[in-house]
């Protein structure tokens, strides 16, 4: 059984600040990493590789050279293989035109795949359109916001736990299937440093523009759907008053005092 | 170390006057319910060690601030105990009466620049800026402040700085890095990268220290020296000549944080690193930096405490093989983080520790992510040979890993202070044994025999952890009970003799501070202490700074 | 255009039996088009061969102006044994008004559901022009598959200029299903939404967490597809006066369409308990809180204030809470007059998912936490210390 895992290298947001006379971010000395969605997807994956016997893995993320780090996280981690989408020709990209890069990719060179898993959003674009968008190309039914995955009927269908608004419904489909994950194990796993040495042996393969028969029009920013016509901060609250706590009962008063001016209470 | 300033060796210096200033004006708590009440944290340190009141707090904002105070309490006879981040873990901070003087407002980095002939970085920062900030801006290039108010000299060095391909780090590092840099050249703090990088005494270049008289001593690293009989002397600004005769004892070869810094023909900016404040308070300090070097964390998992104990022997032979630290999980500890696991895993932050892992030696070496072909030969038989693989490991080398295995480091004993803590609910007077010895490297196997077969004969719980790379393991025994602390105690006292015996140290980072002045006298005799004695009456002779640190109290 | 690979084609029938229209028919085993196929594309996604395609091109620039009306998905939620449109259509209907008042096109709202669709007159007095009643016993659950393939018909048909979805869990799995099938521009989560002077949606959103705001554009494509986070604009009083008409769609729906099975829902949320997304008083708990035992204080004080409980990432990772109280960027977004953050340090992608609450008060021993800087009234304190002394005095104030 083939699972593609689709994932993606983000800066990491905690460290990144804006500048606030340009508006643009400052992304000196912000590490990149692999999404934090992306790696839960890589968690299910190498968790069913341990559960299901003979299945075969393969990592593909779109980027910059850069992101080869974030595919070799993955690899580290236990993934037999790597595709990394690199090119001038893709820079630009919206969600829709990263979306049907991917699936030209899997179709050329992957197409037997029986699972597809992705991240929920990406902590740096956070639309979540990539997964149904890429799923909707291939023509494969998706499943949305999943935390738990189980084979059955012989490794044909997935039988998905996924969270609902209200509490969580439990989903069977036929493969081939596009899941996307909301949430991985509560603490992630650590490699080996075995595991760290034999993952710069496996197999991560650059692909570009040239490879996939795509015109070119249909790539990066001229094959985008959307455009960003601008980009500014954040509207910046007033603060407001900070008082001492550490006598409650005269910081509880105080607190219902402002309740009531704002009548609250 | 090299000689920075050019022109000859130096015996003599001059201590500088500093311009007074209106003693009424400076921020001043005076009574003790005051400071009891809305200062209360002025009052203690992490040892929790019990204060003994003080009169006044002070806060000054610069030198000539606290050159008024120290005069005018060096008139009224009252001591003063100096206050940095209050982060020691033997009392140094804690008041046992008179003034306490707060150095925190002593809080801006002074000045970046580059030496060419040392070819360093230096910093240069007074002593209440913390460690971890140090350590921050040094790693991400930008010094707040320095950037708009610094000199058109160092807003080039920044420039360049910034420029720089490298990044650059301060190597001390102390679990507690919220340390105030003054604190930790008082304490000569060191830490996991000790092993590799040296204590602080190695990174400090420069400092102003602040006597008891008021004035002050600038001591470039490589300029003062004692002279072949081992003296200094010191002159103030009226002509004044005092002089110093540092102690004859020669210091132990290991890490060390007890006892007067002693060697022949010393520099003298030594015998204020490590002084825990009680020849003066060091107000500004040089540090050079140094390049970081992109390590990977490695946690070799091993069969037994025995078997990491011949890892760490072995790894430390292998000359090819370059650990940054080296640093230890006994069987004991794994065990109880084992515990700790099922109960809060958040806490731990690591996958569950597995069954094959009775040991773990934890060692940081330089990696690069990019490069194919990993030559780890040697490393790989090293470790079989100690009956495990490298499949037996846990490593990581993003900047998120190495601070999850950082965090890991440092759970054990944040454990064992939460177990303490819980069983203190029922038996107040309770507090966690910790240890502090080290020894030279030839005594390791021996001292780590002479512990295990002490602790398992007494059946107690304990747990072994720390930097083994210094042969400087931390044995924390978690008593149940009073009698348990009793017998504990006892044992330590057999483990500093022992420590000493084989040519250690009773504290090896930590400091002796107020806490551990019993175990000060088993390393030192009484002549010596007499020795350390002598250079405290002549740089204080109304022993006004720090009452209770290193040196008892003298009736006067 | 639609395309069929003829060596490919099976001729199941399952195409066939899919297309809402009749346009595409089996004949000697092979399928064929017809005259009437409005490209809506529900063929192609449930091709078991992949024998079907379409191609599309970019919208010509003088077809683009034949695109026109505001839509907006009236997604429904279960409420009084029936499914009614949720809070977050009022908010869309409320700007969309503005959008189709600008642009002098009309308003339109599709519903989908079953027999149990009510509160649909309501939508016309909160300012839509029509509702598009789609009513069919396969759309009784929401499905990705039925759903995208009604909305791309209507949408075939319509040519609407703008559609717009609320950025709920349903919305952002269908609306980017929906424009991948018509290569349509979509933009997530937008928190603002105007027309520049081309006459062009400019969609606002926030990105990296919430530390920068982008105003995008969609120039070559129709319609204009946006999710809008809910909570964030608001709504009048409904205007009775307002005329408006209901009009049925007609939806043709095979469960051959339909690939996945519920097999077992867990509700985690009572029926009668106010969603957060719906509350007017929150309080929410983070890692501050310390132990999950502490959170009965938490419950506590919300009962007392009349509110419900939520909490940060950290407490729903920790199994504290159910995700359905989760607040974040990986969460849902709250809009309440009281939100109370306590021991929630406030990082941004916390932040977002409650920011646009009208009073914030915030409660964490660390003086230096970013939630300070959005709080009306910080207090820097022990939040278990102070919480018992708190409902103490408001049970005594009421």
């Amino acid at each position: 059984m083939k699972i593609i895992i689709c994932v993606k290298q983000v800066p990491e947001i905690m460290d990144i600040t804006i500048n606030p006379e340009t508006g643009t971010l400052m992304r000196e000395g912000v590490d990149s990493i692999l999404n934090p969605f992306c790696e839960y997807a890589v968690e299910m994956g190498l968790d069913l590789k341990r559960r299901y016997s003979d299945i075969e893995t393969v990592a593909i993320s779109m980027g910059p050279l850069q992101a080869k780090s974030a595919l070799m996280r993955c690899l580290e981690m236990g993934i037999g293989r790597a595709i990394l989408l690199a090119d001038m020709k893709f820079a630009g990209s919206d969600t829709w035109a990263t979306a049907f890069t991917l699936a030209e990719t899997i179709r050329t060179m992957e197409n037997d795949f029986d699972l597809i898993l992705v991240g929920k959003q990406a902590i740096d674009g956070d639309t979540a359109q990539v997964g149904p968008e890429l799923s909707e190309i291939l023509n494969i039914p998706q499943i949305m916001y999943a935390v738990g995955i189980d084979l059955i009927d012989n490794n044909k269908k997935v039988r998905v736990k996924k969270e609902i608004e209200a509490g969580n419904e439990i989903v069977e489909v036929k493969l081939p299937a596009l899941i996307s994950l909301s949430k991985g194990p509560m603490i992630g796993s650590v490699s080996s440093f075995q595991e760290i040495l034999d993952a710069r042996k496996k197999e991560l393969r650059v692909v570009r523009a040239s490879e996939l028969t795509i015109d070119e029009n249909e790539l990066g920013l001229k094959g985008s759907f959307t455009q960003v016509v601008k980009i500014f901060p954040p509207q910046v609250k007033k603060t407001g008053m900070v008082i001492d706590g550490s006598e409650p009962q005269g910081a509880a008063k105080k607190l219902i005092e402002f309740l009531k001016q704002r009548k609250v209470v | 170390m090299l000689s920075w300033s050019s022109g000859k060796i130096m015996h003599e210096i001059t201590s500088e006057a500093v311009p007074s200033v209106d003693f009424k004006g400076i921020r001043c708590i005076n009574n003790y319910s005051e400071i009891c009440q809305d200062y209360s944290s002025y009052l203690c340190d992490e040892s929790k060690l019990a204060h003994q009141g003080a009169k006044y707090l002070f806060f000054p904002t610069n030198e000539d601030e606290l050159s008024a105070i120290f005069k005018e309490m060096n008139e009224k006879n009252v001591t003063v105990t100096l206050s940095g981040a209050r982060t020691g873990l033997v009392g140094g901070a804690v008041p046992y009466g008179g003034a306490i003087v707060s150095l925190e407002r002593f809080n801006k980095v002074l000045g970046l620049r580059y030496d060419t002939q040392s070819k360093e970085w230096l910093v240069r920062a007074q002593c209440g800026v913390t460690i971890r900030d140090l350590n921050n801006w040094a790693m991400k290039k930008t010094f707040p402040r320095l950037s708009e108010s610094g000199s058109a000299e160092t807003k080039a060095f920044l420039e360049k700085y910034k420029e720089t391909d490298t990044t650059y780090f301060y190597p001390p590092d102390p679990t507690e890095m919220g340390a105030a840099l003054g604190g930790t050249v008082a304490t000569n703090a060191s830490g996991a990268r000790t092993y590799r990088y040296g204590a602080t005494r190695n990174w400090v270049r420069w400092i102003r220290v602040m006597l008891a008289s008021g004035e002050v001593l600038e001591i470039p690293r490589g300029k003062y020296f004692a002279t072949p009989a081992g003296e200094f002397t010191i002159i103030n600004s009226t002509g004044n000549e005092t002089i110093v005769k540092i102690p004859k004892y020669v210091m132990p070869h290991t890490k060390n944080a007890a006892g007067i810094f002693s060697a022949p023909n010393m520099d003298l900016i030594d015998l204020f690193i490590g002084s825990e404040g009680i020849f003066g308070a060091i107000t500004e300090i040089e540090v050079a930096l140094q390049k970081w070097s992109n390590p990977i964390s490695i946690i070799q998992f091993l069969p037994s405490d025995d078997k990491a104990i011949d890892f760490v022997i072995t790894l430390r032979k292998e000359k090819s093989i370059r650990p940054e630290l080296i640093e230890f999980y006994s069987s004991h500890a794994l065990d109880l983080l084992r515990k700790k696991q099922t109960e809060d895993p958040k806490v731990v932050g690591m996958p569950p520790i597995p069954d094959y892992a009775k040991s773990a030696v934890f060692f940081d070496l330089q990696f690069d992510p990019e490069k194919k072909d990993n030559d780890y030969a040697k490393l790989k038989k090293i470790v079989n040979r100690c009956g495990s693989t490298l499949e037996m490991s846990w490593a990581g080398y993003e900047q998120r890993d190495l601070e999850r295995f950082k965090n890991f480091r440092h759970v054990l004993p944040e454990t064992v202070n939460t177990i303490i803590a819980e069983r203190k609910k029922n038996i107040p007077e309770l507090y966690k044994l910790g240890t502090d010895l080290a020894v030279p490297d030839y005594a390791l196997e021996e001292i780590w025999g002479f512990y295990t077969s002490i602790l398992e004969r007494a059946g107690l719980e304990w747990v072994g952890f720390g930097h083994i790379g210094n042969n400087h393991i931390h044995i924390n025994i978690i008593p149940r009970s009073l009698k348990e602390m009793k017998k504990g105690l006892l044992i330590y006292q057999k483990f500093a003799k022992k420590a000493v015996d084989l040519g250690g140290t009773i504290s090896a980072e930590h400091g002796v501070g107020k806490i551990k002045k019993e175990f000060f006298s088993i390393m030192f005799s009484k002549k010596e202490l007499k020795e350390m004695r002598a250079v405290k009456n002549a740089l204080d002779p109304v022993c006004m700074l720090n009452p209770g640190n290193v040196l008892e109290i003298e009736e006067k | 255009m639609l395309t069929i690979n003829f060596e490919k084609c099976t001729g199941c029938k399952i195409c066939e039996k899919v297309c809402p229209f009749g346009a595409i028919v089996v004949i000697d085993a092979i399928a064929q088009v017809q005259d009437n196929c409005t490209l809506c594309g529900a063929c192609v996604n449930s091709c078991p061969v992949d024998a079907l395609s379409i191609e599309r091109k970019p919208v010509p620039k003088e077809e683009l102006d034949t695109f026109s009306g505001i839509f907006i998905w009236g997604e429904c939620e279960e409420r009084d044994k029936g499914t009614t449109p949720k809070k977050v259509v009022r908010e869309l209907l409320a700007q969309g008004r503005k959008l189709a008042d600008s642009l002098d096109q009309a308003l339109t709202v599709v519903v989908l559901g079953d027999d149990k669709m009510q509160g649909l007159e309501a939508l016309i007095t909160y300012g839509a022009d029509r509702v598009m009643r789609c009513q069919h016993k396969l759309l009784g659950r929401f499905t990705t598959d039925s759903f995208t393939n009604v909305i791309a018909v209507i949408i075939s048909i319509e040519k609407p200029s703008i559609f717009l979805f609320g950025a709920t869990p349903h919305g952002r799995e269908l609306a980017p299903r929906v424009a991948a099938r018509l290569h349509c521009g979509l933009t997530a989560d937008c928190t603002g939404l105007e027309i520049n002077e081309k006459g062009e949606l400019v969609q606002t959103r926030p990105a990296f967490g919430g530390n920068i705001m982008a105003s995008i554009v969609s120039p070559y494509t129709r319609p204009q597809m946006a999710t809008v986070r809910p909570n964030v604009f608001s709504f009048e009083d409904p205007d009775s006066s307002r005329k408006g008409e209901i009009v049925n769609f007609n939806v043709v729906l095979s469960p051959a369409a339909i690939k996945t099975k519920v097999v077992a829902i867990e509700r985690l949320r009572d029926e009668k308990e106010v969603s957060i997304e719906d509350a007017g008083i929150i309080v929410s708990a983070g890692r501050g809180c310390q132990k999950k035992e502490n959170l009965k204080l938490i419950q506590e004080l919300a009962d007392t204030l009349g509110g419900v409980t939520a909490g940060s990432r950290a407490i729903v990772e920790l199994d504290w809470i159910p995700h359905t109280k989760q607040v974040g960027q990986s969460g849902l977004t709250v809009g309440p007059q009281l939100y109370m953050a306590v021991g929630i340090s406030g990082a941004i992608q916390h932040l977002v998912g409650m920011n646009s609450a009208k009073t914030i008060i915030a409660i964490n021993k660390d003086p230096d936490a970013p939630i300070f800087k959005v709080a009306d009234l910080g207090i820097v304190g022990n939040a278990m210390e102070i919480l018992p002394v708190l409902i103490r005095e408001l049970k005594r104030v009421k």
